[in-house]
């Protein structure tokens, strides 16, 4: 390799004579050429690394908001799922309830993963829809839109028989009607693309449900 | 090395009309340059003192010689570069292509029916609707469905299912395999061992396919003749789940486990596997 860089005749006792400056030069010139690129190789290296750090969502985002939220909106669905599938009469209100309650306990592994890997708490000290521009206006008692209150959670799990599925569906139409609603809050204020194209999903499934519970409700003769 | 780039094109006839196999090896060339008047002219006049003159004088052959011999680490730093060029391409290539959204990867399988461009219409959800529906695709792809989906767990049904049923599994992410009644037993097993006890999957026969063997997901369908076919499993690796237009978590247990053609869903009180209160 260096045979070449020194193949000048005049250069040939170079090293020893007084001429020694340039070569030296040279050298000190390539070291600093590859140290420019080790810095900058170090520099990207570490630009690459904190850029998801500082561009992920954080605690008061939207996305964490929602994630939070939505978790808890998630799991009481669940537990109306659930005993659609064990007190139900109607076939659909069992298939329906089953349905839901494995879906949405699988959006909750979805949404809790998001957060751990945002290096965020899986509850938060926000008030409910507090992520959400209109939220605050939202909240009944607490309640994020569509919940039931724990009244009617004690009066469904009472219930049997046409009284029950009647009941459930129409729980289940608010709930999800809610849900929609603030599933199209995250989809306007969200810039999380995976966190998008889930809500995504969930806003198909939750209005292809709605369109089901709502002919299933009037199959069995009951109002919304 | 030095020698070979002027001696190899002159070497090579004289080693032809000649016979003479050591003349060939380059060690023999460079050792007797006097064997062939003609081929030791380029060769021999360097050689010999490129062998002997390169440690004891410098001041004029060293300058020649290592301009021939850099020749070397060139074509092997373009050799290895190539190399190494390849190599982070293909690996570039094979993660680019892993990349793709699987639309893009199940539009590639050859043959493939993609029916979310065809009818998208037909493709945007199927709501429920109790008793027989009439399909328009054979196996259907989509649509309309009873509420009660086709369990499809892996499911391996021997007898054909209800389409009103194995339409909603559709729906959840589900490939399911249908062949021809008349496929070799051998064929079925191996179509068995792809499907059974995998969720998201399920296998049955159909009466009146073109082809012997049809696979669909929702808003794809994709034919074949033979179990041995390699998109066979392209095509379940790529929709299975995939396909699904509620996400990963739609569920396929609690569903339909009996076979018959004619759906269920018309009799309120004959859903099986379903607890009694």
């Amino acid at each position: 390799m260096t045979a070449p860089v020194t193949t000048d005749s005049e250069l040939d006792e170079a090293p020893a004579a007084d001429e020694g400056g340039r070569p030296a030069a040279r050298r000190y010139g390539l070291l600093a050429v590859a140290a420019a690129v080790a810095v900058g190789l170090l520099l990207g290296y570490a630009g690459g690394l904190l850029t998801p750090t500082l561009t992920r969502p954080g605690q008061n985002s939207a996305e964490a908001g929602f994630a939070r939220d939505m978790t808890a909106h998630h799991n009481q669905a669940v537990a109306m799922g659930l005993l659609a599938f064990r007190q139900g009469q109607d076939a659909e209100v069992r298939q329906v309830g089953v349905d839901i309650a494995t879906g949405q306990q699988g959006e909750i592994g979805t949404m809790q993963t998001w957060l751990r890997s945002w290096k965020l708490d899986p509850t938060g000290d926000q008030a409910p829809m507090a992520w959400m521009p209109d939220g605050a206006g939202l909240v009944k008692n607490g309640l994020m839109p569509g919940m039931a209150t724990p009244e009617e959670m004690a009066k469904l799990r009472a219930a049997s028989g046409r009284e029950f599925d009647v009941m459930f569906l129409r729980m289940m139409i608010q709930h999800h009607i809610g849900g929609v609603h603030m599933i199209d809050g995250i989809l306007a204020e969200g810039h999380d693309d995976d966190v998008l194209a889930v809500a995504q999903v969930m806003k198909n499934t939750q209005q292809n449900d709605l369109a089901n519970l709502t002919a299933a409700l009037k199959r069995l003769g009951g109002t919304p | 090395m030095s020698i070979s780039t002027p001696g190899g094109p002159e070497r090579r006839p004289t080693v032809v009309s000649t016979g003479k196999k050591p003349a060939a090896g380059r060690p023999a060339a460079a050792e007797k340059p006097a064997a062939k008047a003609g081929a030791t002219k380029p060769g021999g006049g360097k050689g010999p003192r490129a062998g002997a003159g390169g440690k004891g004088r410098k001041p004029v052959t060293p300058v020649k010689v290592s301009q021939g011999r850099s020749w070397g680490p060139i074509a092997l730093f373009v050799a290895v570069g190539v190399l190494a060029v390849g190599i982070i391409g293909i690996g570039a290539w094979a993660v680019y292509q892993g990349a793709q959204p699987w639309q893009k990867r199940a539009d590639a399988i050859d043959g493939v029916v993609d029916f979310r461009k065809k009818d998208k219409d037909l493709v945007k959800g199927g709501n429920h609707q109790p008793g027989t529906i009439k399909y328009d695709v054979s196996p259907p792809v989509a649509g309309p469905h009873n509420q009660a989906w086709q369990n499809c767990m892996g499911d391996v049904y021997d007898a054909p299912i209800a389409n009103e049923h194995a339409v909603h599994s559709l729906e959840h992410g589900t490939v399911w395999v249908t062949y021809r009644p008349d496929l070799p037993a051998d064929q079925v097993a191996k179509l068995k061992s792809k499907v059974q006890g995998k969720e998201k999957l399920m296998l049955s026969p159909y009466e009146g396919l073109d082809k012997p063997i049809s696979l669909q997901a929702w808003g794809f369908q994709l034919k074949v003749d033979n179990a041995d076919d390699g998109r066979i499993d392209e095509f379940i690796k790529t929709l299975r789940v995939n396909a699904s237009i509620e996400g990963p978590n739609a569920l396929c247990d609690q569903g339909v486990t009996a076979t018959g053609t004619t759906p269920r869903d018309n009799l309120q009180q004959n859903m099986p596997e379903q607890p009694t209160q």
